[in-house]
């Protein structure tokens, strides 16, 4: 049933781009040891700063390491932090929103107040905090964003269930004695399952934005690894002479975000009944 | 929505007329005139304006209790010291004409010059002079210059033109802590508060310049001061911009809204020499800075407190390309805490060379060895892994990638963390939770490093934080302290450079220079920099009249 939603997802134009971009960045980011033309962390102090040349495709940095090879593995490091991330928090956001949509009562309620508090503080800034405690790496950086992210899912799901929990065949399986846990995971989760991915998808592009951003913040992923985020931080210093130390960087945030938020779009107008856009 | 579109269409042009035409106001006879040769010479001439920038805004302009950089900058150039060094960094009378030691040492006379004057033009006497110690040393001002005049035991002013202090015991940095303090004006500030006095902001003061004005957060503005004790200036204004950003402060410099800068190795080697446009309009100078980059061990901390090890690290990392590759050249390879060619620094002792064999035999002897082949070394079990801290300073990071991979090569596994300063300050170094540091000392022009190295000095927030504890040392730093023969305490500090190098409780990474940009519309500065630096001499610079900015005067 999901492939031929995921079909009817794909027959939309543009998250069949963001289908495709997503696709081609995922490629080269697994291909990354194998097409990089060089170590990412081959220092050359012979070759600081050179422009983008056929020997080095994006220039080489302040180390005269090669921009492109860094690029390539820098992908990895935001699309691992990305997935790994929504991972996390949708997990969360799965369980807590099932619980508070389901028992009702006073845990909804405790629940809810909870996401409240945690949606009032700005994300970026409790991240900020959290990881000021923390050694900074990138599996701290996925646990944090991981961990502050989870309140929209949260919210989903519950809207969710509260409104299947009133429907006649949920009424007609606790009838014939079904168990809460099959009430929630064979049939609530499935029908609930088009929005939770819908919002999955577009928190990754959230997620791939929070990590450059920490690490260009000098918080994220820690040298000598690369990641979009500190290659951004190191051009910022030349960026009117060594503009490849931020265009391609910057460029390849874009892209991918671009790529996660039409495939999102895109899905979510595919596969939601409700949308008004639906083709 | 036509007309909206139309209306911003419409502002946009006079906006952008607007500004052409403030651009056009605002620019300088030299870039009506672009024809006039920059490298000409001309005549000294006094007037006109220079323009400086500056990243921090002083906390106040009484720099005994700001004690910060953005803070002496100017007011280095509002109040004058007891004493000063020339440019060969010899010290020489600043508002004194002679002063005499006594023969046992231990008090020094200073007779002040005639008629010195206060902006203001009240007289400036040796009462201004202990009044200013009275600040320094009083508990209420908390300053931290304070500890170096609690030693005078006693300080007098008999007559008007001569100060007197007496220490309890001979102190070698004396004269070296009176050229450091600015004397303030007892006339203006006795009996305040000088943590609330407005003076802070509205100093009045006896040196070149005094303040026009102070927009907060914006300038600061000074011009020549008629009294000043050292006669006048050519420039007739001093303009401090503040701009935070390091980016910013070079746009502006390269859109000649700006005179002067403070450059990284990148700017000064690769970016100006390779637009003909700019390097035709700035003049760069390069000074060796008092200053060093090192790496620093946890003493405390197994197994830094190995010599073995910490020489071993000392050969494995090679310095040479740290400065090639950070410093793009511009540093020295060092091997005493001293700035290179200083009578202080020991020209016997050679920086550790550049031999992974070595630094791998060392390991072994101190009983480290890769049992289960992963390429990293054990000892006991352990696999020889440490984190080295630093705060965000780009030359500090990346000699700390290039450390990594030099000791990944030996079989050390570091990992990076580069933290800002504040925090860094707050969470590493004053609590000592850190096993190696990569940091710099800026220093003193006298020798003494008591604070650094004496292993009395390790309270929390005190400088001795590596934990160093060593026996001679101590004694070679008491002794320096006490000896005033400057040849007999040359040779104690040299020994006591001998013994640290050998101790090796730091890896000396360089010394790096001092870079500068200044618009070459700026004549008159010594270049190549002596001793003192190029702003020994600033008040001599001047900007001759076809080169100068187009100045409203309001």
């Amino acid at each position: 049933m999901h492939k031929s939603l995921f079909k009817k997802a794909l027959s939309n134009p543009l998250a069949y781009a963001g289908f495709i971009i997503i696709s081609l960045i995922f490629l080269l980011a697994m291909l990354a040891p194998l097409i990089s033309p060089y170590d990412p962390n081959e220092i050359n102090v012979k070759a600081i700063l050179l422009s983008p040349s056929l020997q080095h495709w994006m220039g080489t940095d302040g180390l005269g390491r090669d921009v492109l090879s860094r690029m390539l593995h820098g992908g990895r490091v935001s699309l691992l932090v990305g997935l790994v991330a929504v991972g996390i928090s949708t997990l969360i956001g799965i369980i807590l929103g099932a619980i508070a949509g389901f028992y009702r009562g006073w845990v909804d309620v405790f629940i809810m107040r909870l996401v409240d508090v945690m949606l009032s503080i700005p994300s970026f800034f409790l991240i900020l905090a959290v990881i000021a405690f923390l050694t900074p790496s990138i599996i701290n950086i996925m646990i944090v964003i991981g961990l502050t992210s989870w309140m929209g899912v949260t919210r989903l799901v519950r809207a969710e269930f509260l409104s299947l929990c009133d429907r006649e065949y949920i009424l007609a399986s606790r009838t014939l004695g079904a168990k809460d846990v099959r009430l929630i995971f064979r049939h609530l989760l499935p029908n609930s399952l088009t929005p939770i991915i819908v919002s999955a998808v577009l928190g990754v592009a959230g997620a791939v934005l929070m990590e450059s951003g920490l690490s260009f913040l000098g918080l994220g992923v820690q040298a000598p690894q690369a990641s979009w985020g500190n290659i951004l931080t190191d051009g910022k210093e030349y960026i009117q002479f060594a503009w490849w130390l931020s265009l391609f960087p910057g460029l390849a945030i874009l892209i991918t975000v671009l790529g996660y938020n039409l495939l999102g779009e895109g899905l979510r107008d595919a596969l939601d009944p409700r949308s008004g856009s639906q083709r | 929505m036509m007309t909206n579109t139309s209306h911003c269409l419409l502002k946009t042009v006079s906006t952008l007329l607007i500004s052409l035409c403030i651009s056009a106001c605002g620019s300088s006879d030299y870039a009506a005139n672009s024809d006039i040769d920059l490298n000409k010479s001309f005549a000294s001439e006094a007037g006109g304006s220079l323009i400086n920038a500056m990243t921090g805004e002083p906390s106040g302009l009484i720099s005994m209790i700001a004690g910060e950089s953005a803070s002496s900058a100017i007011s280095s150039n509002i109040f004058n010291s007891l004493l000063k060094y020339d440019k060969n960094l010899e010290l020489e009378g600043d508002l004194v004409e002679r002063w005499q030691i006594s023969a046992d040492q231990k008090t020094i006379v200073f007779t002040l010059k005639p008629n010195l004057k206060w902006a203001d033009n009240k007289p400036l006497t040796s009462a201004d002079v202990l009044f200013t110690w009275q600040a320094v040393t009083d508990e209420k001002t908390a300053s931290p210059y304070a500890s170096d005049f609690q030693l005078v035991k006693k300080a007098e002013a008999p007559d008007p033109l001569t100060f007197k202090v007496t220490y309890a015991e001979a102190y070698a940095p004396a004269l070296d802590s009176w050229a450091g303090l600015q004397i303030l004006p007892k006339h203006l500030l006795q009996g305040q508060d000088l943590h609330t006095t407005a003076f802070a902001r509205k100093p009045v003061g006896s040196h070149y310049y005094k303040l026009d004005s102070w927009a907060h957060g914006e300038n600061l503005k000074l011009s020549r001061n008629p009294n000043s004790v050292l006669g006048q200036a050519k420039i007739e204004q001093l303009i401090s911009r503040i701009i935070p950003d390091n980016s910013a402060q070079f746009l502006e410099l390269m859109a000649d809204n700006i005179d002067y800068m403070g450059l990284d190795p990148i700017k000064y080697s690769r970016i100006i020499p390779a637009r003909p446009e700019l390097q035709q309009k700035l003049a760069l100078y390069k000074e060796l800075g008092n200053s060093y980059t090192y790496m620093g061990f946890n003493l405390k901390h197994k197994p830094f407190d190995d010599k073995r090890v910490r020489l071993a690290i000392n050969y494995a990392i090679d310095k040479q390309e740290i400065i090639d590759g950070v410093y793009l050249g511009l540093g020295i390879n060092i091997a005493s805490p001293y700035k290179p060619g200083t009578r202080w620094s020991n020209p016997a002792l050679q920086p550790y060379p550049y031999d992974p064999a070595k630094a791998r035999a060392l390991l072994k002897e101190a009983g480290f060895a890769d049992n289960d082949g992963d390429g990293i070394l054990e000892r006991d079990g352990k696999p020889f892994a440490f984190e080295i801290v630093t705060n965000q300073n780009k030359e500090r990071e990346k000699s700390a990638v290039l450390i990594q991979r030099r000791l990944k090569e030996v079989g050390i596994d570091v990992k990076i963390r580069a933290i800002e300063w504040a925090s860094f300050i707050s969470r590493f170094i004053k609590t000592g939770d850190f096993d190696v540091v990569v940091l710099g000392w800026g220093l003193g022009l006298d020798p003494d490093q008591y604070n650094i190295w004496h292993s009395s000095q390790q309270a929390p927030g005190q400088f001795n934080f590596i934990g160093y504890n060593n026996p001679t040392i101590d004694k070679l730093l008491e002794q320096g302290r006490v000896e005033l023969n400057p040849d007999k305490r040359m040779k104690i500090y040299h020994e006591f450079a001998r013994v640290l190098l050998e101790d090796s409780p730091i890896v000396y990474l360089s010394a790096g220079y001092g870079l500068t940009a200044i618009h070459k519309r700026v004549k008159g500065i010594d270049d190549p920099a002596p001793p003192a630096g190029i702003g020994h001499n600033s008040h001599e610079w001047y900007i001759p009249q076809p080169l100068r900015r187009n100045e409203i005067n309001q």
